[in-house]
């Protein structure tokens, strides 16, 4: 099992992993921080690129540059939610793997199958099933499979700019980088930038389950966590074991006050009557 | 080509109105695998009912088969979709890729690609294109550029004409889950969009504005653009809202179907009593949001959650006797003697002062104030069953 992280800047990249996870600037979302082409060069890990916004006509030609400049660099793979990524690289014949990733729809096995079928050999599996269903999902497939197992989740993300259209209606003036938003003591971030994106106010724990998962890869995000912490926290995954689970665990919730455990254990219902 | 218009049909008597009131074509759920969990939906009895009602009228019924699937409803799947097929509706509607695939495999079903995959680029319709989809529904958050774009990958193109909109890209948007417990993408969706919050700084300080902050959106008309969309050659226009009513339902479609007919028959000209009509009929504000590229504060719907409903719907003609002239009525809101209502059909409004109302006992009333009360009003024109009543709606 190899571990990924979600960078916040390219420091992190000496970090102690596998791989990254990085997103371009102008075609990714939900991710920590948005880098350049150019920062790609001399990494030395697995480096996934995340591609994961959901492209509009005038995204394309972009797209299409960034798809074909990426077949020279050494890149692990191109992590995609828009269908005109297999689209373009199938057209474009490019070399490097995709990762399907449309992130609240990757929730089951047939479907994996359906884009290993097309070629499409990893998935980033949702964290909206249970831990359950994650197993199942391992016991059938071939693809190879990632996982989120640390840090804040995307729950939205809008093409309008929400918290501007508020502060524009009625006259006010922030300059946050980022804001928040409260219902009930619950406290969500909110990155209004070139979306809208708003995030779990529960840092996902995924701690004791990466003990019962067997997927390829698990991935950290370091959204929001500062960088001492996140180190530690990659420090605790990379040594936990059977043994020393329970201890690592108590280390990481001193860390955090608000560590959670997402839908695991949990199901969703949708038939409420 | 006349554009098909399309329909919501949260049951079997909405999808008769929404028919006979002009639609061309209605979609609904069924009761497994559809995006409205709590509509009441349609048993297998009901929609192969429906479809032969719409095949009646030489118009198509699409089935939603559009929730995000989890392992355990995969071995259900195949056989629903060979059902469907028996059925013999027009064509599905999926998100989840899978569904395409297993469609493709085991029955004869066009395939129409939901909203919830947002597509928004003619790579990606190329792509969905190759897969053998028949029609795509385009993400709401399209300009008219865009479509132009996309419609010449040659696909079926179907967008959102009305109705209420996503705040977010659809199926990128699970504060539902996390909130509330429901999946958004199987069904469950509690609106979270439309809550309160309190909208806080970077050091967690309120910033309070004159109401509250929301992520709520106000409704989508494209009523005023729908010459152009015609000329674009648009395959479908779809209203939005399955769990809207009877008189929603027949109000809105007939508006549309009048503009379009009206484009047609070459005697369009922007109308803006439609507009009005179409305005009393809602409850939230409406405006053109995406298409015309302008999508800013203006979308935003800051109403503290207030969302009146007036009482326009008065009632529906269950029989109207030609010999006596004498209309059943079955009421839906108050009225009385001496208000001046419309009668309003597919084809037709009269308008009319409501004179002597009679009881089922046949008592003089002049008040009808009682739910589905059923009271007696003698007209100097012939209605249909199934017309409805409201309010007149001034110009």
């Amino acid at each position: 099992m190899k571990t990924l992280i979600m960078i916040s800047n390219l420091n992190q990249v000496n970090l102690k992993c596998d791989g990254v996870i990085i997103g371009i600037r102008g075609l990714s979302v939900n991710m920590p921080a948005y880098f350049e082409l150019e920062d790609l060069k001399n990494i030395d890990k697995e480096v996934f690129v995340c591609l994961n916004k959901n492209m509009h006509n005038s995204d394309i030609d972009y797209l299409k540059e960034i798809l074909i400049k990426l077949n020279d660099y050494n890149i692990k793979g191109v992590i995609f939610y828009d269908l005109s990524i297999p689209n373009l690289t199938k057209k474009l014949n490019l070399n490097y793997d995709l990762v399907w990733s449309q992130e609240h729809m990757t929730t089951n096995y047939n479907t994996i199958n359906f884009w290993y079928d097309k070629n499409i050999k990893y998935t980033w599996v949702s964290n909206d099933i249970t831990l359950r269903e994650m197993k199942e999902i391992k016991e059938n497939t071939n693809a190879k499979l990632m996982v989120t197992l640390f840090g804040y989740l995307p729950m939205f993300v809008s093409r309008r700019h929400l918290v501007k259209n508020y502060l524009d209606t009625f006259n006010l003036k922030d300059d946050s980088k980022i804001n928040y938003m409260e219902k009930e003591g619950h406290i969500y971030p909110l990155v209004d930038n070139n979306e809208t994106i708003v995030y779990t106010d529960f840092i996902l724990n995924g701690l004791k389950e990466k003990l019962l998962l067997n997927y390829d890869y698990i991935v950290l995000n370091s959204f929001l966590i500062d960088d001492d912490k996140f180190s530690k926290v990659l420090d605790i995954f990379n040594n936990v074991n059977s043994d020393n689970v329970d201890e690592l665990d108590s280390e990481l919730n001193s860390l955090f006050n608000n560590l959670g455990k997402g839908f695991f254990y949990n199901e969703t219902v949708y038939k409420v009557k | 080509m006349k554009p098909e218009l399309l329909a919501p049909a949260g049951d079997l008597e909405r999808l008769k109105f929404a028919l006979l009131y002009g639609a061309d074509a209605v979609y609904l759920g069924g009761q497994l695998f559809g995006l409205r969990a709590n509509a009441i939906n349609f048993t297998l009895e009901q929609l192969k009912e429906g479809v032969e009602f719409a095949h009646s009228l030489n118009k198509k019924v699409y089935v939603t088969v559009n929730i995000v699937l989890h392992n355990k409803e995969i071995k259900f799947l195949i056989d629903y979709l060979k059902q469907l097929d028996e059925i013999k509706v027009d064509a599905i509607i999926v998100s989840d890729l899978t569904v395409l695939d297993l469609a493709k495999k085991h029955t004869n079903l066009e395939v129409h690609i939901s909203t919830q995959q947002s597509t928004l680029n003619y790579e990606a319709v190329e792509y969905l294109k190759d897969l053998g989809v028949t029609r795509v529904v385009l993400g709401r958050e399209v300009t008219k550029e865009d479509i132009e774009i996309i419609k010449k990958v040659g696909l079926e193109v179907e967008i959102f004409i009305h109705g209420a909109m996503c705040a977010s890209y659809s199926g990128r948007c699970v504060l539902s889950n996390y909130l509330t417990n429901r999946d958004a993408n199987r069904g469950g969706c509690s609106q979270i969009c439309r809550w309160d919050f309190d909208l806080l700084d970077e050091n967690k300080n309120i910033i309070k504005g004159e109401k509250n902050f929301t992520f709520c959106s106000k409704d989508l008309s494209l009523l005023k653009h729908i010459n152009e969309i015609c000329d674009m050659g648009v395959t479908s226009l779809k209203i939005e809202g399955r769990m809207r009513s009877i008189y929603y339902i027949a109000t809105v479609v007939n508006i549309y179907r009048k503009a379009i007919d009206d484009y047609y028959n070459k005697k369009y000209v922007y109308n803006s009593n439609y507009e009005n009509i179409l305005s009393r009929v809602a409850n939230r504000d409406s405006i053109v949001q995406f298409f015309d590229s302008n999508y800013g504060a203006n979308c935003s719907y800051y109403n503290d959650r207030i969302e009146v409903s007036n009482q326009d719907f008065l009632g529906v003609v269950l029989d109207y006797n030609k010999d006596t002239k004498i209309a059943t009525i079955e009421q839906r809101n108050y009225f009385k003697k001496g208000d001046i209502v419309e009668f309003f059909g597919p084809d037709k409004i009269n308008t009319y002062e409501v004179n002597e109302i009679y009881d089922e006992d046949n008592n003089l009333i002049e008040i009808v104030r009682h739910p589905k009360q059923i009271v007696y009003l003698k007209t100097n024109f012939e209605l249909n069953k199934n017309d409805l009543m409201r309010i007149k709606v001034d110009k």
